[in-house]
This record gives structure tokens, C-alpha cells and sequence, in this order.
């Protein structure tokens, strides 16, 4: 089993726990008396992020803190880190350094834009980092600002993007026997992630712009029905979704011939909305949904939080997952395996650790520290 | 052996189309996985735009041509499985199991196979069967729903990020999966979901889930633990920037950069909290000063003083980024039809055996020669004769 030493704040809580996921053992080193990554810590997600996470405290700004760390750094395989570049390496625990007390070590820095180039000093957040790399511009309606994706996305991308690297320079140790260092920009992350936007850019000088719901090229579109909201395609199988209003009485002139010729439907687009939009006002999201999907709609519904957490599919497959709050006994959902392996099932983890609950286990179990030397650490605020 | 690609000895025989498949694949594929592509004889797209994206998605890859509805082309693709470390598809889960190249049917050719199935719902449930493609996932995990401003219609992301986010993750999971066959000899069924990759990304959303009680509708740009937190306007046609303030030393350094006005001294916004409560009048005021400079100027102003903004930069912007130029992120190849075209890095950066962009995507039935004469060792008479009769 792979020992992860988790020291990010958000923009990499969820790189460790996919890796808990998968069977590593991961402990997050937070600062003494608080959280790793101060105020802006954790997040209303956080507690879903640190779950399966055995915790310890440790100042790494302290002589002894640093004696201590080097020793734990021993004891692992993976480290994560979210610092501003340069930080780790002015208390001398940078990849370096720690090459040295372990050559082996793979080492992965989720930072706001990496650990070279002109803005590598800068300060990043989510929001933006998403706008740096490109993902707000084209979010959003054209008459409104650009818009973030719900969640702090930027990091949840560069999390997957440095789990995977992690991965990686594991298989590449198992030849090698040695680590590396994992360099992950935030920006580069979301310009990574961006699906039509630079290859429309780069194969033909379009420049993306923000058009609400509507698909880049007009396939898909959000509609407001009597109950809800639902995403319909516009044109897909359009002979097919004709009949079919048809036979509700609700295809007014689109069964005329010309709407068959694709350059009409695009020149008129927003009359093929209008009488969409009448139609999806009378009826119900699951009746469309359903139906669709029948006949090879790849429609959807627009799921309410409720509405994803509730739907059939999600409880047949058993998704969410209910884990407890070992103090007030409560439990809640919490999202489960991202993917089902058929023989080492994903590890949900229990609820995230106290701050240090596992300081004893760890420093005096497991690194051989005495009870006195324990005292001594926690009397000068080491850990 | 550094001088080794990492997965240089791994060979994923990968039956996707469009793009979170070929995402996955591509991922590995930079790292030197041989990824066989395997395509109708007829090719994907035609378009220009069409030709650019499959070029920008299949880089590194093997092209070969095979009719799956054939049963010699059925047969063909069993004797690849059993030379494939894994298989990823991408099908609703029927498509797979008509051809007899389920799971079940695969480990008879190969015991230790990978195979990841990738659809939009997963392989069992009720919906097992739906299709769809990034938006529909976006819709049905609840990221179009949260992603709008309050009290409007969902908009969702203006690109298809689930596609993005199901490919990560299943290349996640075949690199747990080695992993897993190194440790015990034993491959594996990885059955992903894309609705629920992109679900497992929703933490802050459920209820229960959050500590701070979670966020059931959408919330535009603001955030309950930043103010400012949003995207401002700035002088010029369509231009904004991004701001967020988190805590008090960045609210001082915030002041600092507008040149301490006066509003800002007002005691409602001394604190985070009192920032929280009146961000609607921080954000009129925050608006006022940005319009009055450029997108550039705001940021570069605010970065001065440690304040995290960012231009909200369109695709122009992003190809002529010095941060991501200064980084080698645009890389060149040449593709046969469309001459040097440009695409995104990785953004894995490993420091000792790093990506390596070796050709552009496969031209149809590129490497069938290679595939099929030296890898499965098929006579010329063989070749011929598939060929012939239409199944590669």
C-alpha cells in the first residue's frame, strides 16, 4: 500500500482522497492548532475531500518540526503539495532536498500557474484560474458577465491531473527506482479542459463566445417545461422529433419541407426554439426524458441537486454513500466511487480526521518517537 | 531506462469516438502507451473543425481500420484483445456485448485483460441504456442546474467539461488497474459512469455533505467564503476580470492597489464577514474602479499587492498567453491533411521522463500494416483478403 503525505489546501484535497480511493494510505499534515491552508481552507466540500484521510499536525516552520518531516518523509511515497512555488524550498524541504532524504519519493505541486514562467509568483483562486484558462469567457449568457462552473472546479481538475501524473511516475518508479517531481499549473489544468474552444481557435480563428445554454454548434439547448427543465438537442433525428410533434399536435409549420434542409434550421434557429419551447411548457421533464431516450434522444434532465441525488439510476447503482459523524452520531451522502473496478472496489472513507487525532498512532506507533520526545513537540507547538 | 517512455511496454486497444474516450487514451498515449485506435471505415468527421478536433484528441495514437459488423471483423478484434494489456470503449453498454466483446467474452482471449467501459450512465441500472454526450451528463449530475446566477435558468458550463472529467478519471482508473494486475496478475471490469465521475466532483453541493449547509441553487460568481468574489467589467468591448478576496491581508492589499479610496474604509467592510453581508454594494464599488481600467491593468494592479485576479481571456487571449507560451503549453505536430497544426500540452509535467508528442493523429487505417502484418503477424494473403472483402 502507497503512504501519500497530503499537504495541499483546497486546490488539492481531492488529489489524495482519489488516491485513498484507490488503496493508498494517505495522511494530511495540517499546521498545529489549525488548518494547513488558514481561513480559506477547506470549504463546504472539504469534509467530502478529507474523508478516509488519517491526520497529524506539524509546523514545518520549526527546526524540529522539519527534523520530523524528514523522518515521515522516509516513510512515504507520494507527497502533495499546494504552496506558492519557492515556499518549501526557503525551509530547505523543497523536491531537492527531499530527493536527497529519499530518492524514491514522487512529489506533485498543485500551484496557481506552476513553478516557472512570468506569473508563477501570482496569486490564484478557483474563479480565477477558470478565467486564465479560458473557461468563463464562453459561460454565460452573451448579455451577462462570464460565469464560473458550480464548484471549485479548477481545482478539482488539476486534482485528477496531478492524481493521474502521481500514477505515472509510480509505474515509471517501478522501472526506474526512483521518484520525480510533478509540476501542476491550475491555469494550465483549465486551458487543458477547454473542448472546442482552442481547436476552433487554432483550425480556423474562431473566437468562442458565451450563448447561455445553447451548444457551441447549436446541438444542444435547456427548455423550460411544466415541472422543470430539461436539455433537448434541436436538430438530431430531425424527421423523427418532427413526427413526433406532429402527433401531438404541437409541430405547427415545421412539418413543411424546407425546414428539412440543415442551412434553413440554422438560419431560423430561433423559430425551431419558440415552437420547441411551447411544446416542452406542456409537458413533463421525466415523460420527455424518457421517451427520448427511447428513441435515441441523447436528452437529458436538467437534475436539481434533489434530482441527482434522488434519481433511480444513481440509488440503483448505490453512488451516494452514508457515512457518519462520529460525534453527534448524524450521517450524510457523501458522492461515492467516481468508477467501479470489479476486483479492488473504491474506498469511500470514513468521516475526515480531527486536526492531529492520529499525532500518537503516527509519531510514537510508527516513527518510534518516546512519549517524552512527544511531550516536547506538543509543549513547543511542533505538532 | 529513463530514457523510456513510462508506459512504453503497455498497448490499449481503444474503441472511442469524440472525445472523453480519446481523452483518456490521450493522456496515456503522451506518455507512450501504444494506444491502437480502432474506426469504422469510414472516417469520423469531415469538417475542417471536424478534422482539427479529431487531430487535437488522438495525437500519439495508432489508427486501424476494422468493420465490427462483420463477424471476421468481430474476430479480428478478439485476437487484438488478446496481445492489449486493456480495452476502453465507450458504447452504451449493449453495443459491446452484441458484438461478443463484453468482459466475459474477452477474458478468453486474454485472462489478465483491463477492459473500461466508459457510458454515459454506467453498465447496470434502469437508465443503463441512455445515450448521451457532454452536455447530457453536465444536465443529469446537477452541473447544469447549479451553474447559472440566482433566480435564473440553468445555463451550465459553455463547453463540454464532463467529457474532460470522465476522461481523467478513466485514465485514473486503467493506471490503478496496472497497478493492481502488477500486484496480483489479476485484470479487471472498470465500469465508469460519466454522469457519476462528474457527480464525484459535486461534494459541495450535497446536503449534508458541506459544513456550511451546501449550495442547493446556483450561485453565479459569488462565494461564501470570498469577498470580492467575482468577475468584474473592465474598459473595452466584452472585456472582465476576475477578483477574489479571502481574508483581511488580502483586503488590505486589495485597498492598497485602487489607492485606499475612501468607500473602502467603510467600517461594514472591515471584516470578512461584514464583506460577505454587503458584497452586492463591494460589488457595485469594485465594478466602478475596474471600469475605469483595463482587464490587464486590473489584474496586473491587484497581483502587485498578492490579490488573486485573473483576465477573463477569450481563446485569442489564451494562444497568446506569456504564462502558458513561457511554459511550452501550445506544442506543434504535422498532421498529413492539415499541414503544422497547434494543440494543448499535458498539463502533467513530470520532471524525468516527460510527455512526448511524437506524430499527430492517425490518417484512416494508418498503421493497419503495422498493426495487422507485424503485431497480429497476418500473411499478405490475409491482409488481402480482409481487405478485400471490406473488413479493414
Amino acid at each position: 500500500m502507497y503512504r501519500v503525505l497530503d499537504l495541499t489546501d483546497a486546490k488539492g484535497m481531492l488529489c489524495s482522497r482519489l488516491l485513498a480511493g484507490m488503496g493508498a494510505e494517505v495522511i494530511r499534515v495540517e499546521r498545529p492548532g489549525g488548518d494547513l491552508s488558514g481561513e480559506t481552507a477547506g470549504g463546504p466540500s472539504c469534509l467530502y475531500l478529507n474523508s478516509g484521510k488519517r491526520g497529524i499536525t506539524l509546523n514545518l516552520e520549526s527546526v524540529r518540526g522539519r527534523e520530523v518531516f524528514g523522518r515521515l518523509v522516509k516513510t512515504a511515497d507520494v507527497l502533495v503539495e499546494s504552496f506558492q512555488p519557492g515556499y518549501l524550498d526557503s525551509l530547505g524541504i523543497g523536491y531537492p532536498a527531499l530527493c536527497e532524504v529519499s530518492p524514491p519519493l514522487v512529489m506533485a505541486s498543485i500551484t496557481g500557474f506552476g513553478q516557472d514562467g512570468p506569473y508563477r509568483d501570482y496569486s490564484s483562486a478557483d474563479i480565477v484560474a477558470g478565467a486564465l484558462g479560458g473557461w468563463l469567457y464562453v459561460s454565460g449568457e452573451s448579455e451577462t458577465p462570464p460565469l464560473k462552473p458550480s464548484g471549485d472546479q479548477a481545482y478539482y481538475s488539476a486534482s485528477l491531473f496531478a492524481a493521474v501524473g502521481i500514477m505515472l511516475a509510480l509505474w515509471s518508479r517501478h522501472a526506474t527506482g526512483r521518484g520525480q517531481h510533478i509540476d501542476i499549473s491550475l491555469q494550465e489544468c483549465v486551458a487543458a479542459s477547454l473542448d472546442h474552444v482552442l481547436v476552433r481557435y487554432f483550425y480556423g480563428g474562431a473566437v468562442a463566445s458565451r450563448q447561455g445554454s445553447l451548444h457551441w454548434n447549436n446541438a444542444f439547448r435547456v427548455f423550460p417545461c411544466a415541472d422543470g427543465y430539461i436539455l433537448l438537442t434541436l436538430l438530431w433525428q430531425w424527421e423523427t422529433l418532427v413526427e413526433w410533434l406532429d402527433s401531438e399536435g404541437m409541430a405547427e409549420d415545421l412539418t413543411g419541407a424546407k425546414w428539412r434542409d440543415r442551412e434553413e434550421q440554422l438560419e431560423h434557429l430561433d423559430h425551431i426554439i419558440k415552437v420547441l419551447e411551447r411544446w416542452t411548457k406542456t409537458r413533463r421533464v421525466g415523460e420527455l426524458v424518457e421517451k427520448g431516450q427511447l428513441m435515441r434522444f441523447p436528452w437529458a434532465e436538467v437534475a436539481s441537486v434533489a434530482g441527482f441525488v434522488d434519481s433511480p439510476q444513481l440509488k440503483e447503482r448505490g453512488f451516494f454513500v452514508e457515512v457518519r459523524e462520529p460525534r453527534s452520531g448524524k450521517t450524510c451522502k457523501f458522492p461515492g466511487a467516481p468508477v467501479k473496478f470489479s476486483r479492488s472496489p473504491w474506498r469511500v472513507g470514513g468521516y475526515p480526521p480531527e486536526a492531529g487525532e492520529d499525532n500518537i498512532r503516527i509519531y510514537q506507533g510508527e516513527l518510534g518517537l518516546s512519549g517524552k520526545e512527544i511531550e516536547r513537540l506538543v509543549r513547543e507547538g511542533v505538532i | 531506462m529513463t530514457d523510456e517512455s513510462i508506459l512504453h511496454n503497455i498497448r490499449i486497444l481503444d474503441f472511442t469516438w469524440v472525445l472523453a474516450g480519446p481523452y483518456a487514451t490521450r493522456l496515456l498515449a503522451d506518455f507512450g502507451a501504444e494506444v491502437i485506435k480502432v474506426q469504422p471505415l469510414l472516417p469520423e468527421a469531415d469538417d475542417g473543425f471536424g478534422r482539427g478536433y479529431y487531430n487535437t484528441w488522438n495525437r500519439n495514437k495508432l489508427g486501424i481500420t476494422l468493420d465490427l459488423d462483420k463477424p471476421e471483423g468481430v474476430a479480428v478484434a478478439r485476437r487484438l484483445a488478446g496481445i492489449s494489456d486493456a480495452v476502453v470503449e465507450s458504447f452504451t453498454p449493449r453495443v459491446m456485448a452484441n458484438w461478443g466483446l463484453d468482459y466475459e467474452s474477452l477474458r478468453e482471449v486474454k485472462p489478465d485483460i483491463i477492459m473500461l467501459s466508459m457510458s454515459t450512465m454506467g453498465a447496470t441500472g434502469l437508465w443503463r441504456d441512455y445515450a448521451g454526450f457532454g452536455p447530457t451528463v453536465q444536465a443529469f449530475s446537477g452541473m447544469t442546474y447549479l451553474t447559472s446566477f440566482p433566480g435564473r435558468p440553468p445555463l451550465g458550463p459553455g463547453f463540454s467539461y464532463a467529457d474532460h472529467v470522465a476522461g481523467l478519471v478513466a485514465a485514473l482508473a486503467l493506471l490503478g488497474a496496472l497497478e493492481y494486475r502488477r500486484e496480483t496478475g489479476e485484470g479487471q471490469y472498470l465500469d465508469v459512469s460519466q454522469v457519476e465521475a462528474m457527480a464525484s466532483l459535486s461534494g459541495s453541493a450535497v446536503p449534508g455533505c458541506t459544513a456550511g449547509g451546501g449550495g442547493l441553487e446556483p450561485v453565479g460568481n459569488s462565494s461564501s467564503e470570498a469577498a470580492p468574489h467575482g468577475v468584474y467589467r473592465c474598459k473595452g468591448d466584452d472585456r472582465w476580470c476576475a477578483i477574489a478576496v479571502f481574508d483581511d491581508s488580502q483586503w488590505r492589499g486589495f485597498k492598497r492597489a485602487l489607492g485606499n479610496p475612501a468607500w473602502a474604509g467603510d467600517g461594514r467592510f472591515a471584516t470578512l464577514a461584514g464583506r460577505l453581508e454587503n458584497a452586492d454594494e463591494l460589488d457595485r464599488l469594485v465594478g466602478e474602479w475596474t471600469r475605469e481600467h483595463t482587464a490587464g491593468e486590473v489584474m496586473a494592479l491587484l497581483q502587485r499587492e498578492g490579490v488573486a485576479a485573473g483576465v477573463v481571456q477569450d481563446a485569442r487571449d489564451l494562444a497568446n498567453d506569456p504564462q502558458l507560451k513561457g511554459r511550452g503549453f501550445f506544442i506543434e505536430l504535422d498532421y498529413p491533411e492539415l499541414g503544422r497544426t497547434t494543440s494543448d500540452a499535458t498539463p502533467i509535467r513530470l520532471s524525468r521522463t516527460p510527455a512526448r508528442y511524437r506524430r499527430a493523429a492517425p490518417l484512416l487505417g494508418q498503421d493497419n500494416g503495422y498493426v495487422y502484418r507485424k503485431l497480429l503477424g497476418m500473411s499478405e494473403d490475409e491482409l488481402a483478403g480482409l481487405e478485400g472483402r471490406g473488413v479493414i
